[in-house]
């Protein structure tokens, strides 16, 4: 218990002195962390804790981003409380395509889940006269209490407490009565149903889930951002988002986050090298998916260190 | 009017096809379904470019080449990822599926460049008038091939004594193994075939497309395709091709472009809810 206080204290700490310490570019950085981090989020509920695949998050990542902006400039909604509208109604649109696993599955549902984001990006390309087209459209700033957001300095006020908040949300979700059932229906589908869950209802649940918090990241990303262009949502996007949480670890909410971390950071490290980063990029995904599918925070360091210890005590 | 529509929309739906046999063949084959094989089309193309830049050899003998360098991409495919993954979750192996068309996609586009290529016809791209319809030998070289294609794929898991060894090391591997079929050396084989079918879709399909990294979007209509016609039937890739082919040029006439660019993947969707087995596939009942 004191040492929970104690954790959150130092983090309450940070995040108060970070702004003071760290340069403005650095902060857009964090914010572009925690914003992936949210999407990525969604990723590691539906498939990590339900096991049900999807490749539908850049859609959902497209709906919160352009419906919380549209709802903005033609009807002068603001964001911040156009973001939460937008993404209840896209967890409505995930909770609906979750219905579909009473039919689909595996491959099937790899596909439908693609057909659906390559259809809200055609969608969005062809309705000219509100999403701009091919061309893409502005985001407004996002204004709160009469303060005007614009920079990653001065968004960093919202996006890291959302996310912080919502992070906290799903670990807790994920520690109840429904985590344990999402972890059941992975597990065997037949042995939850048998258990009586009612398993379709929790699978659209985590879709829906998946798309409210793809949404929510989508409207922080989009005004960090400033501009939305329809060719960033498309089925390659929805892959990325898949590559950061295997990369991360979908066993965990923490996968996100450091899957986040190091797609944000790895341009970073290839400075000279900006035309191999997609290629740098697939070759993570290739190989964690084959060396180390569990990712990145599925690493236990104490546990790690006490069987390498015991194993050099047997070894004498 | 309509006839012209036609004909040019069978040529649209022959590459389809011939993109979605080698879903089938790799579904069929090993049961695996290959999220990137239309990043691999793409990429067979690009190593016949390779092949003349790197080498300088003409046209033709570096589609040899290419065609080379395809069974060991092939080879590579499963001694390097599904023969270590055969055993991992259906979703590992869709996520390293992906991430081959992924590899494969990126690769070409740090090596390359990201802008488009032009690449050869083989045949004449000038249209020849037939019975009042225009008919341009290049794709009709599409379609003959990818009907070539089927009758070959058919007779081979139909007729011979290698193809039922196939379909027994798909259907049951320990059971396949214990009457005598090295099971791995089938997979492999099924790999490698379906990788030189991905170079020979690329070398038809990349003139009549633009050769860019991104060509390997036309994956997905394979998958409708596939899907369409019932993704373990081989005849029905390619009745679901051309039926796709048609569909669009159809909607794209009649209706919007924007419908022509979207019916494939509506299709998609209302297939695999509606009638998951296609046209032509039998269901399969999921065991317990």
């Amino acid at each position: 218990m004191l040492a929970r206080s104690l954790f959150a204290m130092v983090a309450a700490l940070a995040f108060l002195a970070a702004p003071h310490v760290l340069a403005e570019f650095h902060l857009f950085q964090i914010c572009l962390i925690a914003g992936t981090a949210l999407v990525v989020l969604g990723l590691v509920v539906v498939t990590g804790f339900a096991g049900q695949i999807s490749l539908a998050q850049a859609a959902f990542v497209a709906l919160g981003g352009y419906g919380s902006a549209i709802l903005a400039t033609r009807w002068g909604f603001p964001l911040w409380a156009g973001i939460p509208v937008v993404a209840v109604a896209v967890s409505v649109v995930g909770f609906l395509l979750g219905q579909m696993t009473l039919r689909v599955s595996g491959h099937y549902l790899a596909l439908v889940t693609m057909a659906v984001t390559a259809i809200v990006q055609i969608a969005l390309i062809y309705s000219d006269s509100i999403t701009g087209g091919a061309a893409g459209m502005p985001v407004p700033t996002f204004e709160i209490f009469g303060y005007a957001l614009s920079t990653g300095g001065q968004l960093y006020y919202v996006i890291v407490p959302v996310t912080a908040a919502l992070f906290l949300a799903v670990h807790n979700l994920n520690r109840s009565h429904y985590g344990r059932a999402l972890a059941a229906i992975r597990q065997s589908e037949t042995a939850a149903e048998l258990m009586g869950l009612n398993v379709l209802r929790y699978k659209a649940a985590a879709f829906g889930a998946s798309g409210f918090l793809g949404a929510i990241g989508g409207g922080l990303l989009a005004p960090l951002s400033t501009y939305l262009d329809p060719a960033q949502f498309g089925i390659t996007h929805s892959v990325y988002f898949l590559a950061v949480a295997v990369v991360g670890g979908m066993a965990s909410p923490l996968g996100a986050l450091v899957g986040s971390t190091i797609f944000v950071f790895l341009p970073d490290f290839l400075q000279g090298f900006q035309s191999y980063l997609g290629l740098v990029f697939a070759l993570l995904l290739l190989g964690f998916i084959v060396l180390r599918p569990n990712g990145l925070a599925s690493f236990n360091l104490p546990r790690a260190l006490s069987s390498a210890l015991a194993r050099t005590g047997d070894g004498r | 009017m309509l006839a012209q529509l036609l004909v040019s929309s069978i040529t649209a739906g022959a590459v389809y096809a011939l993109v979605a046999l080698g879903f089938v063949l790799i579904y069929k084959g090993t049961g695996v379904v290959h999220f990137g094989y239309g990043d691999q089309v793409t990429f067979g193309a690009y190593l016949v470019l390779i092949a003349q830049a790197l080498f300088g050899l003409p046209f033709w003998p570096a589609v040899v080449v290419a065609l080379a360098a395809s069974v060991l991409l092939g080879a590579l495919i499963y001694g390097g990822l599904m023969w270590p993954l055969r055993r991992a979750s259906l979703l590992a192996q869709i996520i390293a599926s992906l991430a081959v068309g992924t590899v494969l996609r990126e690769f070409v586009r740090a090596y390359m460049g990201p802008s488009a290529w032009p690449f050869p016809f083989l045949l004449s791209p000038a249209p020849v008038a037939v019975f009042g319809v225009f008919v341009v030998p290049a794709n009709l070289a599409i379609v003959g091939v990818s009907l070539g294609v089927l009758a070959l794929l058919f007779l081979l898991f139909e007729r011979t004594f290698y193809g039922r060894a196939i379909m027994a090391a798909c259907d049951n591997r320990i059971g396949a193994s214990l009457i005598g079929i090295q099971v791995s050396m089938v997979f492999l084989a099924i790999w490698i075939l379906s990788s030189v079918l991905a170079t020979v879709a690329g070398v038809l399909v990349a003139p009549l497309l633009t050769l860019s990294p991104d060509m390997g979007l036309i994956g997905i209509k394979g998958f409708t395709a596939a899907v369409l016609g019932g993704f373990n039937s081989l005849p029905g890739a390619v009745i679901g091709g051309i039926l796709l082919g048609v569909l669009e040029a159809l909607a794209g006439a009649y209706v919007s472009s924007a419908l022509k660019d979207m019916i494939s993947y509506g299709i998609l969707i209302a297939v695999v809810l509606v009638r998951p087995q296609g046209l032509l596939g039998v269901l399969a009942m999921k065991k317990v």
